[in-house]
């Protein structure tokens, strides 16, 4: 899976914006959207959000959890649990990049919050190749892993996988009579 | 006397805080672990001063204009009071200092510290240092012999300690306290407190007790306890006088003990039993304030303190008149809490009106209050136990009477003398409440909304660096955003879609100006500027359609034009406290008369201008809640007058009650805690919405961060709105109150949505329907009979049939006599308007019409509009009178009468100005280009339902609110049709034909002849629906509308085959009733195309009369199958 597969489907997430035209209710496939009021808040999907911002056409209201004291908490969940914490929101990387990049204006101190999450990110994806690490040091056969995002998952799978096939073969090779190993392999 | 506990407010982050008085007891001064210490001005100071000592501030001390704080860097620092400029640092420890104290005369400061260690400092040379060693543990507190001559601490090693300043000495020590490491982990901060005055006692908190020691002997005297104190003291603070003794606890208790008679007086708790950390009493000893670990700020206010001693202790015989006077007004005082702030606020005539109004907040009463009335509530208090007297206060009225003696040897020393003249005692004015414009901060604040309408906002900037002034618009198609500086010193401000007003007051040199920047305006000179005459200054002003209006100082109103032509000038009753504009009207709201007991005596005066000016209310008294004054006032978008006072109340004019106004909206009940506010910003009335700023913890928004609008629903206070009944009740009554706006429209010649309109009044037939069958299972037959009354005809045989089926037989045949007389109303009004229609039929079955057919069609439309256009105005003005005439038997509002003003009618009906805005150009350039793109081609023109109607979502007829910031209407294809400005012709091609067909209301082409073509006729199926469809819904009132249609396919298919063919029958019999109708109305040069240009002009009238038609039949059809054949099209 791209990243960009996942951004795209993190683009479906609901953000508040309030709009500066008046518009009546748009019907879409994924459901109906609006109105638009001038002024008011109204629900919209991502991608309908950064392309209004964009044409300057509404203001984006942060996420709740977009909020630099909320973050410091979680990011210093994060540390001190050993195991992966629960995120704000299943795409919260995807948002904050999104979101900061085309709307950092709309959102209060978006530096801080961008250096907050990614040091949320550091903090997982560091706790994720520390348990990969001894799941193959220790030779596991199963792992639980739970609070991890499509996008934490994502970075890891194909390194993960491949280097697990990899390990495979050499291991089955060093095992002792299993020459047929050793002949398919080469 | 009960003491009153204000509500909480938020101070500071969490953590600790202390607190104390300024000496003149006129600011409180808060620190707290933010690193802040805030300076207020009464607790009610929505805007504290603020000084940054440090990253956090341990604790702080106060005198003489000194301010001595413990911050985190080690320090202990001084700062000017009220100023805030950093004045040195007084002393430095190894880590940071735990408490900070200054002796009685404000000359020297004890500071101990976490490093064991405690200094006194001279304030004047901070070299002069005494520093107290012999602590083993961080200490906690400090505090000074008030002769200076000693010195007590506590500290976490659980010694309290007196030491000799002068020897530095420790002279005793008592091991009290658990031992900790750290002041955090220690169970009680221990703040000591030495009695003021003569500094006999010592009080030391231990645990849930306080001890007091004697100077001198060190002896421990007495312990003060409480039986209902369970939680460690963390505080302790002696009363001005000596005489009381307060303690904070932990949990959050406050207890005040007399120390004479060792009784508790008064016990509060913490409304959120958060732990009580700071706490100091004002100077006059009738309030204390306290606060919290949380950060929060709480002051008891009306402690009898030391008054009730002088009071005991002092001959009483010159004051027995004021006593009499007194208990006539017992009752008054007995109301207790509802009463509690206006009795300090109306009888302390001291008060100056200015202080509180800006904060619109009457109880200001950080200001001394006069002898006098803490004497008269003691005397009261003395007299009649009230309700709602303590415990502990009943013990100490019973008993207590020597040790009141007793304590009065210390007490009068402290007590300001008591007036002896007669005072007068009776209602007393209130200070009368300030001009203001809705929507706008208080002017006193740096960056202040200056207004906040339904247009956009103007938010007003004065600090050192910038003195501006930046208006916003919520559309930005109504025009760009402007910045403008503000060097005249504006501090009104108003706008509105055409113009941004603004006035500043007069200056010793310069007069009171006006300034208005008319953006619209279409020549190059946008600004014009008025000088009022000399000694006049603007006090309030507003904008409408077309004019502005702005309030005097000198009782006078002055109408301009929007381009700055002086129009009228008149005298207002009183003095101006707002106005409002809205289309043609203006509302003034003055001060009729002195109000007295806190409330405010208001009038209002509505007038329209245009072509008819008349004063629709003439200057009646405005209700306000008791003892509020009001905070907003202003139109809702439809025309409405309404207004918001400082209890939260919104009420609304009910125009079909004789101009009364009916509270609509309690927004104080939805609010989470006691000082959190709804800012109020607009009313909307359909779909129904108030639009408004939640404000936590106060009543109005900073203007950073940018606030969010919510919205609140409207709820009238109906009684026992818990119960179906009442629930539905208010439904139907709220309903019928926000339907006002659209006779008061129709009959001012608005265009109505009629749509929405017929809908609405729908909803209240099904409401009246549910309410019947209601009635009807809890066996009120009278109460059936009286709904009954209040329905249309059509529902009344339903009603009947309901009734029958219930077996309640007397019922049906009460009600048929009902539905009797209601046919014979009709038929006469039928006659009266010689049957013009008869039969409402044609338009039937759109929705099942094809996408092909509408594109087809829609070129041949608008060459006929072309046409017809040029036609229509020779005709219009006879049109007009006769399509008026017309009343909708559907609907009953449309049957109010309509004043046969012909002139205004028709020429609204043709050159409305409304409507180029509603077509959602700006009108300089009607040909302005839409960006292309596919959201703005996708101009969906379904309108937002009306919040109740799930069936209403079929899209809004061709309404135009007055004023509605670019009316949402700007998608829906007819307005365009009905606006007709020739340059959108072309656009209008270019629809989607998809769009066409989701708003039927768009009224089909109007020649006769194309018109019965183009309809598709009813089937017989669905004529038998029509008539069958609410017994339907009678039966089974939750279907939903798609269940409806399939229930009632079951039901036709179950009918006979003969049945079923009569159906057909008819069908084709009206389809040529159809035909007919439209030839007698061409015959009668009335044309019938509404939207599509009738031919006979007066579009908009027509349109009435055919969406009248339309809709009653239509909706019936369209609801379930508009969503399906609007795909349908979608494919073509």
């Amino acid at each position: 899976m791209d990243p960009s597969e996942v951004e795209f489907l993190a683009e479906k997430e609901i953000v508040k914006i309030i709009p500066n035209f008046s518009l009546d209710k748009i019907y879409l496939i994924g459901g109906d959207l609006g109105p638009f009021n001038p002024g008011l808040q109204v629900d919209v999907p991502v991608w309908l959000a950064l392309n209004l911002k964009q044409r300057q056409k509404c203001r984006i209201v942060p996420p709740e959890w977009m909020d630099v004291d909320k973050l410091e908490e979680m990011r210093d969940l994060e540390r001190r649990e050993d195991a992966f914490t629960p995120v704000p929101s299943p795409y919260y990387m995807e948002l904050t990049k999104l979101l900061l990049n085309y709307a950092s204006d709309n959102i209060p101190k978006a530096d801080e919050i961008r250096t907050l999450v990614k040091d949320i990110w550091d903090t997982r994806i560091a706790k994720l190749r520390l348990s990969a690490d001894s799941f193959i040091s220790q030779m596991e056969a199963h792992a639980k892993l739970d609070n991890l995002t499509l996008m934490e998952i994502n970075t890891i799978r194909s390194f993960l996988l491949d280097s697990l096939n990899c390990m495979y073969k050499l291991r089955s090779n060093l095992q002792p009579g299993s020459s047929k190993g050793q002949l398919t392999d080469y | 006397m009960p003491c009153e506990r204000k509500q909480l407010r938020y101070g500071h982050s969490e953590g600790h805080t202390e607190v104390c008085f300024d000496d003149s007891g006129r600011f409180i001064v808060t620190c707290g672990s933010d690193g802040d210490v805030r300076i207020w001005e009464g607790l009610d100071d929505d805007d504290p001063k603020f000084i940054t000592v440090g990253e956090k501030a341990y604790s702080l001390a106060l005198k003489k204009g000194k301010l001595v704080t413990a911050s985190s860097n080690n320090t202990v620092q001084i700062h000017t009071f009220p100023d805030g400029d950093p004045d040195g640092i007084l002393t430095r420890f190894t880590t940071n200092a735990t408490h900070v104290t200054f002796n009685s005369r404000g000359t020297r400061v004890a500071a101990g510290s976490s490093d064991f260690m405690v200094k006194v400092v001279e304030v004047s040379d901070s070299s002069q240092q005494k520093t107290l060693r012999g602590h083993e543990a961080p200490v906690l507190s400090v505090t000074f012999d008030p002769k200076d001559e000693y010195l007590a601490t506590a500290s976490c090693d659980g010694s309290v300690a007196v030491w000799n300043i002068e020897e530095q000495t420790q002279l005793i020590s008592w091991p009290l306290l658990q031992k900790t490491n750290d002041v955090s982990n220690a169970k009680s901060l221990c703040r000591l407190a030495w009695q003021p005055g003569a500094g006999k006692f010592l009080a030391v908190p231990v645990e849930t007790k306080v001890q007091l020691y004697e100077r001198g002997s060190w002896e421990h005297v007495s312990t003060l306890s409480d039986d209902l104190l369970t939680q460690t003291i963390n505080v302790v603070s002696w009363s001005p006088c000596g005489t009381f003794l307060a303690a904070g606890s932990v949990g959050g208790s406050l207890t005040v003990w007399n120390v004479d008679s060792k009784l508790c007086v008064e016990r509060q708790k913490h409304e959120k039993g958060f732990t009580v950390c700071g706490l100091a009493w004002h100077p006059s000893g009738t309030q204390m304030v306290f606060t919290d670990t949380e950060g929060c700020l709480s002051l008891l206010d009306g402690l009898k303190s030391s008054s009730s001693n002088s009071e005991s202790a002092q001959p009483t015989a010159a004051k027995m008149p004021a006593k009499d006077y007194n208990d006539l007004f017992d009752d008054d005082d007995d109301d207790g809490g509802l009463m509690d702030e206006g009795l300090s606020d109306t009888n302390s005539p001291v008060k100056k009106p200015t202080t509180g109004e800006d904060d619109d907040d009457d109880d200001d009463v950080l200001m001394p209050l006069t002898g006098r009335v803490r004497n008269r509530g003691a005397i009261l208090d003395d007299e009649n136990s009230q309700g709602s007297l303590r415990l502990g206060l009943d013990k100490f009225g019973d008993g207590g009477d020597d040790g009141d003696d007793a304590g009065s040897a210390v007490g009068p020393a402290a007590v300001p003398a008591v007036p002896l003249r007669p005072v007068y005692e009776g209602p007393m004015p209130t200070p009368p409440q300030k001009a203001f414009q809705p929507g706008s901060t208080p002017a006193h604040l740096t960056h202040r909304f200056m207004m906040w309408n339904s247009v956009g906002i103007v938010r007003g900037y004065n600090d050192e660096q910038d003195n501006a002034i930046d208006v916003e618009f919520h559309d930005s198609a109504v025009h760009h955003a402007m910045h403008l500086t503000n060097s005249l010193g504006h501090i009104m401000a108003d706008l509105s879609q055409e113009a941004v007003l603004l006035a500043c007051p007069s200056t010793d040199e310069l007069a009171s100006k006006l300034q208005c920047l008319h953006f619209s305006s279409w020549d190059t000179n946008k600004e014009w500027m008025v000088d009022l005459p000399h000694g006049e200054d603007a006090r309030a002003l507003c904008l409408g359609q077309g004019w502005a209006a702005v309030a005097t100082s000198a009782l006078m109103l002055r109408l301009f034009s929007v381009g700055g032509v002086q129009k009228e000038v008149f005298s207002l009753p009183g003095g101006v406290v707002c106005m409002s504009g809205h289309g043609e009207q203006l509302l003034i709201v003055y001060h009729r008369a002195t109000g007295f007991d806190g409330e405010q005596a208001l009038g209002v005066q509505l007038l329209q201008f245009g072509r008819r000016k008349k004063q629709l209310i003439h200057g009646e008294p405005l209700p306000l809640s008791q003892r509020s004054h009001l905070s907003w006032l202003g139109f809702t978008a439809e025309g409405t007058p309404c207004y918001v006072d400082s209890e939260g109340v919104v009420r609304m004019l009910n125009r079909s009650l004789g101009n009364t106004w009916t509270p609509v909206c309690h927004t104080r009940e939805t609010c989470k805690s006691k000082s959190d506010h709804y800012w109020v910003v607009g009313v909307h009335e359909n779909p129904q919405q108030l639009r408004c700023i939640p404000c936590k913890g106060s009543r109005y928004p900073p203007t950073l961060p940018r606030p969010a609008v919510a919205i609140l629903p409207f709820k009238l206070p109906l009684c026992q709105t818990s119960t179906e009944k009442g629930q539905m009740e208010e439904q139907f009554l709220r309903s019928l109150l926000f339907h006002n706006h659209y006779s008061f429209l129709s009959s001012s010649g608005y265009e109505v949505d009629e749509d929405a309109q017929s809908q609405s009044e729908k909803e209240r037939q099904e409401l009246l329907m549910k309410m019947f069958a209601l009635s009807c299972k809890l066996e009120r037959e009278f109460r059936c009979v009286e709904l009954a009354e209040m329905m249309t005809q059509n529902v009344v045989t339903l009603a009947i049939r309901y009734a029958s089926r219930s077996r309640r037989i007397a019922l049906a045949q009460r009600l048929s006599e009902i539905a009797l007389e209601k046919a014979n109303q009709i038929q006469e009004e039928e006659e009266e308007e010689e049957q013009q229609y008869s039969t409402p039929t044609s338009r039937y079955g759109q929705s099942e019409s094809s996408g092909g057919r509408y594109s087809s069609r829609s070129n041949q439309e608008q060459e006929e509009e072309l046409r017809e256009e040029e036609e229509g105005q020779e005709l219009e003005s006879e049109e007009s009178t006769e399509t008026r005439g017309r009343v909708n038997p559907f609907a009953k509002e449309a049957g109010s009468p309509v004043k046969p003003s012909l002139t205004p009618i028709a020429k609204l009906g043709r050159s409305n100005p409304f409507k180029v805005q509603g077509s959602g150009k700006p009108s300089s350039s009607p040909g302005q280009p839409r960006v292309t793109n596919i959201l703005d081609s996708m101009t969906a023109s379904k309108k937002s339902a009306s919040l109740g109607g799930p069936a209403g979502k079929q899209g809004k007829g061709p309404v135009l609110k007055p004023l509605a910031p670019r009316p949402k209407t700007q998608k829906t294809q007819s307005t365009l049709q009905m606006t007709k400005p020739a340059g959108k012709r072309t656009q209008e091609n270019t629809e989607p034909p998809a769009d066409r067909q989701k708003q039927p209301e768009a009224p089909p082409p109007a020649s006769p002849a194309e018109n019965t073509e183009n309809q598709r006729p009813k089937t017989g199926f669905q004529l038998w629906l029509e008539e069958n469809r609410k017994s339907i819904i009678a039966d089974q009132p939750d279907l939903e509308e798609t269940d409806v249609i399939k229930e009632a396919m079951g039901r036709f298919r179950t009918l006979s085959a003969e049945e079923r063919l009569s159906w057909t029958e008819r069908a084709k019999g009206q389809r040529g009733d159809a035909a007919d109708l439209k030839k007698r109305k061409r015959a009668e040069g009335g044309g019938g195309g509404g939207g599509a240009g009738g031919e006979g002009g007066g579009e908009n009238e027509n349109g009435h009369a055919e969406a009248d038609e339309n809709s009653a039949k239509k909706k019936k059809a369209l609801d379930p199958s508009s969503k399906l054949s609007a795909f349908a099209f979608n494919k073509n």
